[in-house]
């Protein structure tokens, strides 16, 4: 689906404006992503997202009645088509349709993705970054309570840096807003609690985005694979930092092999897990299950033959030429957070009749988490080159 | 018409929203707009029917109700619609004032003397002030959604007619105060308040208690038009931008509101502020664009009003009010934000341009928002791509690109990377590795890597060609970047020649920075590999391309050895096109040959004609003209025969065409000396001509046959020399020249032209005897004089005198030949007549008005001729 809009320019085009200079830019980047929101969040089937396609022309009359945009939460303004006949004596915030009745309950979710880039080189650094969304429900009665939610770490948690708040906290700390992964880390740095005040809407939105900068990658590992005519060896090494919690509700690695004819024959022979042949994706996929064995270290080696290579069928990379490969991990851990980051149900404030249930989660997730064949060059970003050239000292258990 | 079913009313509006304009062209054009009115009232039809007609009519009200009286009419219709719907909840009563308001609005039909305006406006304010207005309007429970759309209704009016609500300020301001709806109170209260103070700068009066004045018009009263007809043809933008704020300025600097007005002003906005938290992120947007760019450099409004906003601001995630603190910081610059405070949103921004947790256009759409960052003091020109100059590489360490981007990102970065690169230029003698352009190179490679994957998609390669494109635009000056650049395109190109026509039209687009290193590194990459190549076709490609007057042999050389692989006739076409530019460039020495042997060895009879064709123009044409031959680049061969192509190129070139007459002719002063009647021709251009040669034909053969003059070059505005014309006459008459000129146009075309005829006058055949021994005129005179008869013949004829005298019309026309003169009574004048006649005239004893003359001629012929020609001389100035 390609969506598009076009703003109202009231200027001369001739030179051309730049477009911060022109407040439609923004507006239609909002409405977009409203709609997109909109027609893909929770969306389970065609029929859904057909009927939320049909209801469209209606909404934009709603959210842009002379074509400004009142209000990109959609949602929202579904919501308001039918609480239309809801009185409000109180002074209302446009983006909370109506008022909530019942339980009070505030649940709160923290979800961390980690992703990492690892080379397993001399010259080029090994890079992990953890990124945090705090999702929050609020089930409160009254038009505007207050909640104080307080993000804290563990003694030895990681500092959240690059924090991007939902537009209705109030306000925000000074260390909180200039706590950001672009400066050079030092001891200094704020180590929370991290409090947001805000009012919520009704609806499940996420208060917060952060990232973090772990000193360790949560696995580490390396991928040898070398090629031998029509068969490739490979060896595969894994190792789970001791510090992680060992309890996965999903743990795999994928290893594609692009550019090349369908699997033939594998032999191979694994220290743990089960090993699945995808022969016609050129895919194995290495399951490793829900807890690494008590070294914390695995191993995969084998040799792969293939085929002759069919173009249509056969997946293609523009990066995975030659011996550029990777392998890619799949993980997720419950009740769990690399950084430590946690909401303490003592420490939520809220200002609002009776007392709410508070619900917390947490949870692990991969997210393109990258292990680079070690014989061959790889795609490196910038960081990678100045991390390993600043004599950023490797982790000692690296294994080489 | 009856009424229509549901049915029938969905297939009409299928068909006309598949193609309005059409729909209203055709048949049931002209009904529709009625019946949708009529339909509204019809029972029979459901209330969601009726509101997808009414949607109809906000989404094309100018084609429904094309001008200000059908609009008038539609929206009085639709008022009246309104009224009468019973006092129950209905969905209709919301659509319904949109409706309206847009029927007006987009008819252009919003006026004080409109019955439909004066209508609605009170109707809206009444709604918006939350006023009970009976029970048309609905149970109350409809009152609050009714007047936020009351609110947006009259937004929308007062952006088309600012100043419309210049009035109600102070009742806005209270009902805002009030439990009114705040987002539409906010922004209509926001909107309103700009317009008046634009529209109150503009007529140079201050803000006269607006901001306080006080209630509503009275139900009924008349509407206060004053200062929407002020403000008329001033439409305010609705959608403010930085430049056009900036026009507003200066008209905005001269409203001096006294204390008490900036206080109120003041406190207006505050209100405003204060609330802001209560509208959605995209309407705060609007609200601080809109009260920035309106208070900016306003007296009594400091900016410090906006701080809190800023503070809650500054940590979001919401692209929309990221964008709108840099509108403020654009507005309002050091007076609301500190060094500091720059710093610390220049990190905001940069943080979330590479934010992991955004989407990828927020991340383009920041990275453009650094790159045009409004700083505090910028240092370069303004309207210029720079990184702002606090944004050092290491803040810009995660905005670099990188092989794993998109491709749009990949670039958007990339420009980010050369901008970098061209501040980096002096501190490059560190000799750091890690320096923004050692990366800028890997990148590159990178990118070249992957274009030349064989058989990898086309996108690949296109990227790496943009890439290249943007690092030559940005760093054309920095040789320590162009340098590796053109080599690794070299390199890339011996990997992968069938990238051939990228590098072609990369060739087309880059400047002689890159253009000519790559020219080059690209013709000895192809020249040095001779022989059998499956990719010959792409190198003559290139060939045809880079290859210039600088180092033929290789090149020759090269051909040579293609000639005998060049087997089919495209390739054969490829390579004479290879040829075709070595004549271009001048290349004389050995090409010959080359064509003589294609001529003779090529295996396509139309190859080798074209190769004997080129060889012919070779050896006959002078460089230049065979570089203007050539040159338009021949269109792609039509697959019959390239000569014919090739003709249809220059045969124009080749052939004298046909011209209107670029020059005007006309003949000067006579010159009266010689052995040969001379005509002195005189000549102006209009446009620059080269190699101008002047043929002349004499009708009916009186004189000999004329040469050509010729001039090497004439130039419009710059005088030229007079030209020489020698007659030769056959009998001394006057006769008309035939002049046709060739000459050859500055786009290299030769060119004929027919002038105008040239009159040869009798007396431009005039010659003066040669002159007469001193003491002896009178003798010399009457010894001529007597050697006409008896064969000649005499005449007598009164020559009449214009005002000027005898002595004056001599002096003029016959000075040279005057034998003997007393002035100012007696003149005898001898002429001679080339060949060989003679004519002598006695003018003596004039009178007032005219003088007797005799004359006598050896050539009675001439007789009437020096008749005609003494009679017109008193007329001839």
């Amino acid at each position: 689906m390609i969506y598009a809009c076009v703003p109202l320019v009231e200027q001369t085009l001739s030179p051309r404006p730049p477009l911060i200079s022109i407040s439609g830019i923004s507006q239609s980047f909002e409405l977009l992503f409203g709609i997109q929101d909109f027609l893909h969040l929770g969306q389970k089937n065609d029929t859904e997202l057909n009927t939320k396609l049909n209801q469209l022309p209606d909404l934009l009359l709603q959210a842009c009645p002379f074509g400004t945009l009142l209000d990109a939460n959609l949602q929202n303004s579904l919501d308001s088509i039918n609480f239309a006949s809801v009185t409000h004596p109180q002074k209302q915030p446009a983006w909370k349709v109506g008022t909530y009745k019942g339980k009070p309950q505030v649940s709160i979710s923290i979800t961390e993705k980690v992703k990492s880039m690892q080379y397993d080189k001399q010259d080029i650094a090994d890079t992990w970054q953890v990124v945090g969304a705090v999702t929050c429900k609020c089930d409160l009665e009254g038009i505007m309570p207050n909640v104080t939610i307080s993000l804290s770490l563990p003694t030895n948690g990681s500092p959240l840096q690059d924090i991007l708040v939902h537009p209705c906290v109030t306000s925000l700390d000074s260390a909180i807003l200039t706590s950001s992964s672009i400066d050079a880390m030092d001891d200094s740095a704020f180590s929370g609690p991290y409090k947001f005040p805000f009012t919520p809407p009704l609806e499940s939105f996420n208060l917060c985005y952060y990232t973090s900068q772990v000193p360790v990658p949560p696995i580490l590992g390396f991928y040898q694979m070398k090629e031998e005519e029509i068969q490739v060896k490979i060896t595969v090494n894994l190792k789970l930092h001791e510090s992680v919690k060992n309890n996965f509700e999903f743990c795999e690695a994928r290893i594609p092999f692009y550019n090349r004819g369908p699997i033939t024959h594998v032999e191979y022979k694994v220290s743990f897990g089960q090993l699945e042949v995808f022969r016609e994706k050129s895919l194995l996929i290495w399951i490793i299950g829900q807890k690494f064995p008590k070294s914390m270290e695995i191993s995969l080696s084998g040799t792969v033959t293939f085929g002759a290579k069919s173009h249509e069928k056969q997946p293609f990379d523009e990066i995975c030429i030659g011996g550029t490969a990777y392998l890619k991990l799949h993980f997720k851990i419950l009740d769990y957070t690399l950084t430590g980051c946690y909401a303490d149900q003592h420490s939520v404030q809220v200002f609002a009749s009776g007392k709410p249930k508070i619900n917390t989660h947490r949870k692990l997730i991969s997210s393109d988490y990258y292990i680079w064949n070690s014989k061959a060059p790889a795609p490196i970003t910038y960081g990678s080159l100045l991390l390993s050239l600043s004599s950023w000292t490797l982790w000692p258990f690296k294994k080489r | 018409m009856g009424p229509l079913s549901r049915e029938t009313w969905a297939q009409r509006l299928g068909a006309f929203r598949a193609s309005p304009s059409a729909f209203m062209a055709g048949p049931e054009g002209e009904d529709l707009g009625r019946d949708l009115l009529n339909e509204l009232r019809s029972e029979k039809l459901s209330e969601q029917t009726k509101v997808s007609l009414l949607a109809l009519s906000l989404e094309y009200p100018a084609q429904l109700w094309p001008d200000a009286a059908a609009a008038e009419a539609a929206a009085t219709s639709l008022l009246d619609t309104l009224v009468l719907l019973p006092p129950r909840p209905s969905a209709l009563r919301r659509p319904l004032l949109l409706a309206a308001t847009t029927a007006l609005a987009a008819g252009d039909a919003l006026g004080p003397t409109s019955g439909a305006s004066r209508r609605l406006l009170p109707l809206l304010l009444g709604l918006a002030s939350g006023r009970d207005l009976g029970r048309g309007f609905g149970p109350a429970s409809e009152q609050r959604p009714l007047q936020a759309t009351a609110c947006e209704c009259l937004r929308e009016l007062e952006s088309c007619k600012p100043g419309l609500l210049g009035g109600c300020l102070g009742l806005l301001r209270s009902l805002l105060g009030q439990e009114g709806p705040v987002q539409p109170l906010s922004l209509l209260l926001a909107l309103a308040l700009r317009n008046t103070l634009v529209i109150q700068a503009r007529a140079r009066a201050g803000l006269q208690g607006l901001l306080v004045a006080g209630d509503m018009p009275a139900a009924g009263g008349p509407w206060n038009w004053t200062l929407a007809e002020e403000a008329d043809a001033h439409l305010q933008p609705q959608a403010p931008s930085w430049p056009a704020a900036e026009e507003e300025e200066c008209g905005l600097a001269v409203l001096e509101p006294s204390p008490e007005e900036a206080r109120e002003l003041r406190a207006a906005v505050a209100q405003l502020l204060d609330t802001s938290y209560l509208l959605t992120p995209v309407a705060q947007a609007q609200l601080l664009w809109l009260l920035g760019w309106a208070l900016r450099g306003l007296r009594g409004q400091p900016p410090v009003l906006f701080k809190p906003q800023l503070v809650r601001l500054l940590g979001t995630a919401q692209l929309t009010l990221l964008h709108a603190v840099l509108a403020l910081k654009a507005a309002f610059g050091e007076a609301l934000f500190t060094a500091q405070d720059e710093a610390l949103l220049l990190r905001r921004l940069t943080l979330a341009a590479q934010h992991p947790a955004l989407p990828l256009p927020a991340h383009l759409f920041y990275l453009h928002c650094l790159l045009n960052f409004p700083e505090n003091c910028p240092l370069g020109p303004t309207g210029e791509e720079t990184a702002p100059l606090l944004l050092g590489p290491r803040l810009c360490r995660g905005l670099l690109p990188s092989l794993l981007h998109d491709p749009s990102a990949l670039l958007a970065h990339l420009h980010l990377l050369c901008l970098l690169c061209a501040e980096d230029e002096e501190k490059e003698e560190k000799g750091q590795d890690w320096c923004p352009r050692h990366y800028l190179g890997e990148l590159l490679a990178g990118l070249r890597q992957r274009a030349a994957l064989h058989g990898g998609p086309r996108a690949l390669a296109t990227l790496c060609f943009q890439a290249s494109y943007l690092v030559v635009h940005c760093l054309a000056t920095q040789p320590t970047v162009l340098t590796p650049l053109t080599h690794g395109l070299a390199r890339l190109y011996r990997a992968r020649p069938a990238l051939a026509p990228h590098f072609v039209d990369l060739l087309d687009r880059v400047g002689p920075e890159l253009g000519e290193p790559l020219r080059t590194a690209l013709r000895q990459e192809v020249v040095s590999r001779p022989g059998r190549d499956e990719a010959l076709r792409w190198h003559l490609q290139i060939l045809s391309k880079v290859a210039d007057g600088k180092a033929p042999s290789a090149t020759l050389g090269f051909l040579r050895a293609a000639a005998a692989h060049c087997t089919d006739w495209g390739l054969q076409q490829a390579l004479l096109q290879v040829c075709r530019a070595l004549l271009r460039a001048g290349v004389g020495e050995g090409l010959a040959d080359l064509l003589q042997a294609l001529a003779r060895q090529l295996e396509d009879p139309d190859g080798r004609d074209r190769a004997r064709l080129y060889y012919i123009l070779l050896a006959h044409l002078a460089g230049p003209k065979l570089g203007v031959a050539l040159g338009p680049s021949l269109a792609a061969p039509a697959l019959t025969s390239s000569l014919v192509a090739e003709n249809q190129g220059f045969a124009a070139v080749l052939m004298v065409q046909e011209a209107p007459a670029p020059m005007r002719l006309s003949v000067g002063p006579r010159r009266a000396a010689g052995p040969v009647p001379v005509l002195q021709l005189q000549v102006e251009v209009l446009e620059p001509l080269y190699s101008v040669e002047l043929r002349f034909r004499v009708e009916g053969q009186l004189y000999a046959p004329l040469g050509a003059v010729h001039v090497p070059c004439l130039l419009p505005g710059r005088p030229c020399r007079p030209l020489h014309l020698p007659l030769q006459p056959r009998r001394p008459a006057p006769a008309q020249l035939a002049v046709r000129a060739l000459f050859a146009t500055p786009a290299g075309l030769t060119c004929h032209a027919h002038l105008p005829p040239l009159p040869v006058n009798f007396a431009d055949l005039f010659l003066p005897f040669p002159r007469a021994p001193d003491g002896d005129k009178q003798g010399f005179f009457e010894e001529l004089w007597d050697s006409c008869l008896p064969e000649g013949a005499e005449s007598r004829l009164w020559c009449p005198l214009g005002p000027q005298g005898l002595e004056a019309l001599v002096a003029r026309h016959l000075d040279p030949f005057v034998v003997v003169a007393q002035p100012p009574t007696s003149y005898h004048v001898a002429i001679r007549l080339p060949p060989a006649s003679r004519l002598l005239l006695r003018l003596e004893a004039a009178q007032g008005d005219g003088v007797p003359v005799a004359l006598r001629t050896d050539d009675w012929a001439v007789l009437p001729l020096a008749g005609d020609y003494l009679r017109g001389l008193s007329a001839a100035v």
